[in-house]
């Protein structure tokens, strides 16, 4: 375990002792709570991890690097955002996923703009956005959502 | 039951056929796919305990609904803060954001800080950001929070300029209705926070709350709008 996992660790600890001990129910049954949520996305988590050992067996880091590397940075960002539009898997399991690629030598740029698309723009959820509020609203937002996920791609390339 | 399960989990499913595909006909491959995986499956059970346990700290002790109490017409830069928090400080997709919004939409909130309830609801959630920056490095997960927190900003002022309240439909959302009940079947994350409350009247089934038709009457009627406004996705609703 590396230094600031061990960190954590003691964070939520010591977060958790505190809680128990000013409210030991209502922690309890937050947790019972949070429990059921888990269970619900433990078989996608367990299906991604597994496959990210075939895509990192299959796909050499070579042709990685290519897809999402040096070969025209923009053109992967606007790709790798408009597949994180269209996928429904949990945030929970794509840090990994993208942390995988990125090890293996990846462009972080693509890898950002997956991240921030997959959460915040929905394709597979726009009819329920629409329902609740409006087309106006709905187009709007996950347009715009769609640019800034770009750019913050782009931004961070510049950082990292 | 074991069908059931299947469709629950195709892409499990899927990725272990491949696997048993494979390691009768590829060994090797099987193996050194194991073995690549195996690295991010002890990485990730490092991780989860701790995700898992912020979350139940974060829904038992952030006030969220003296929150939603206070959003109003003229709540200023306090609105846009208690958006941050609410969106940030929450369990569950984006999806489960909505029926909360409309409420809060309805209540006076303004139209930008329904986009900042949504926007951080969907990319900023603090026990996510202990798994980004187990995976992806702290600085990495910094950066992108600011990022993302300015971005929120600017682009809730800018759908704030184009769409105005009005257009906005206030119609309720078309539900599975259940004699007076309904159950936001899309919503619920599964949380079953409803059925330990009152299981005579609710039920899980396949991860989703289900109505127990038969046993309605009066007398559950204060139990009732307890966990309606308790539902942390507000997808109860009694009509």
């Amino acid at each position: 375990m590396d230094l600031s996992t061990i960190l954590l660790w003691v964070i939520t600890a010591g977060a958790l002792v505190f809680s128990l001990i000013k409210n030991k129910q209502k922690t309890l049954a937050s947790m019972k709570m949070s429990k059921n949520m888990m269970k619900n996305m433990i078989g996608q988590i367990l299906g991604i991890l597994l496959l990210i050992g075939l895509i990192l067996t299959f796909v050499p880091p070579e042709a990685i690097k290519g897809i999402l590397g040096s070969t025209g940075l923009f053109t992967s960002t606007i790709l790798s955002a408009t597949i994180g539009s269209i996928t429904l898997i949990p945030a929970f399991v794509a840090f990994p996923l993208v942390g995988s690629l990125v090890n293996v030598g990846a462009s972080i740029v693509p890898g950002v703009a997956f991240l921030t698309t997959l959460t915040m723009v929905g394709v597979v959820t726009f009819p329920l956005e629409k329902q609740e509020f409006g087309v106006k609203f709905t187009i709007s937002r996950n347009i715009l959502s769609f640019i800034f996920a770009v750019l913050i791609a782009l931004i961070m390339g510049v950082f990292l | 039951m074991l069908g059931e399960m299947l469709k629950k989990n195709k892409l499990l499913t899927m990725v272990i056929l491949v696997y048993v595909f494979l390691s009768f006909f590829m060994p090797d491959k099987a193996y050194s796919s194991i073995k690549n995986s195996w690295y991010y499956i002890i990485e990730m059970l490092q991780i989860m305990p701790v995700v898992f346990i912020l979350t139940s700290i974060i829904e038992a002790w952030v006030p969220k609904e003296i929150i939603i109490n206070s959003f109003g017409e003229k709540s200023g830069i306090k609105g846009v803060i208690f958006s941050f928090i609410l969106g940030s400080f929450s369990a569950g997709p984006i999806y489960a954001a909505f029926p909360i919004s409309k409420m809060l939409l309805e209540k006076g909130a303004s139209v930008a800080n329904i986009v900042i309830i949504l926007s951080s609801w969907a990319v900023i959630k603090v026990p996510m950001l202990a798994n980004e920056a187990k995976f992806l490095g702290i600085k990495f997960m910094t950066i992108r929070w600011i990022l993302t927190v300015v971005s929120i900003l600017v682009m809730s002022y800018i759908v704030a300029l184009f769409v105005k309240k009005e257009s906005i439909p206030t119609k309720k959302v078309n539900t599975n209705e259940v004699t007076k009940l309904q159950i936001a079947d899309k919503y619920c994350i599964g949380c079953g926070l409803c059925e330990k409350a009152l299981p005579q009247l609710f039920e899980m089934t396949g991860g989703k709350a289900r109505w127990k038709e038969s046993s309605f009457d009066n007398e559950h009627k204060s139990g009732l709008e307890f966990i309606i406004t308790k539902c942390p996705v507000k997808a109860i609703s009694l009509n």
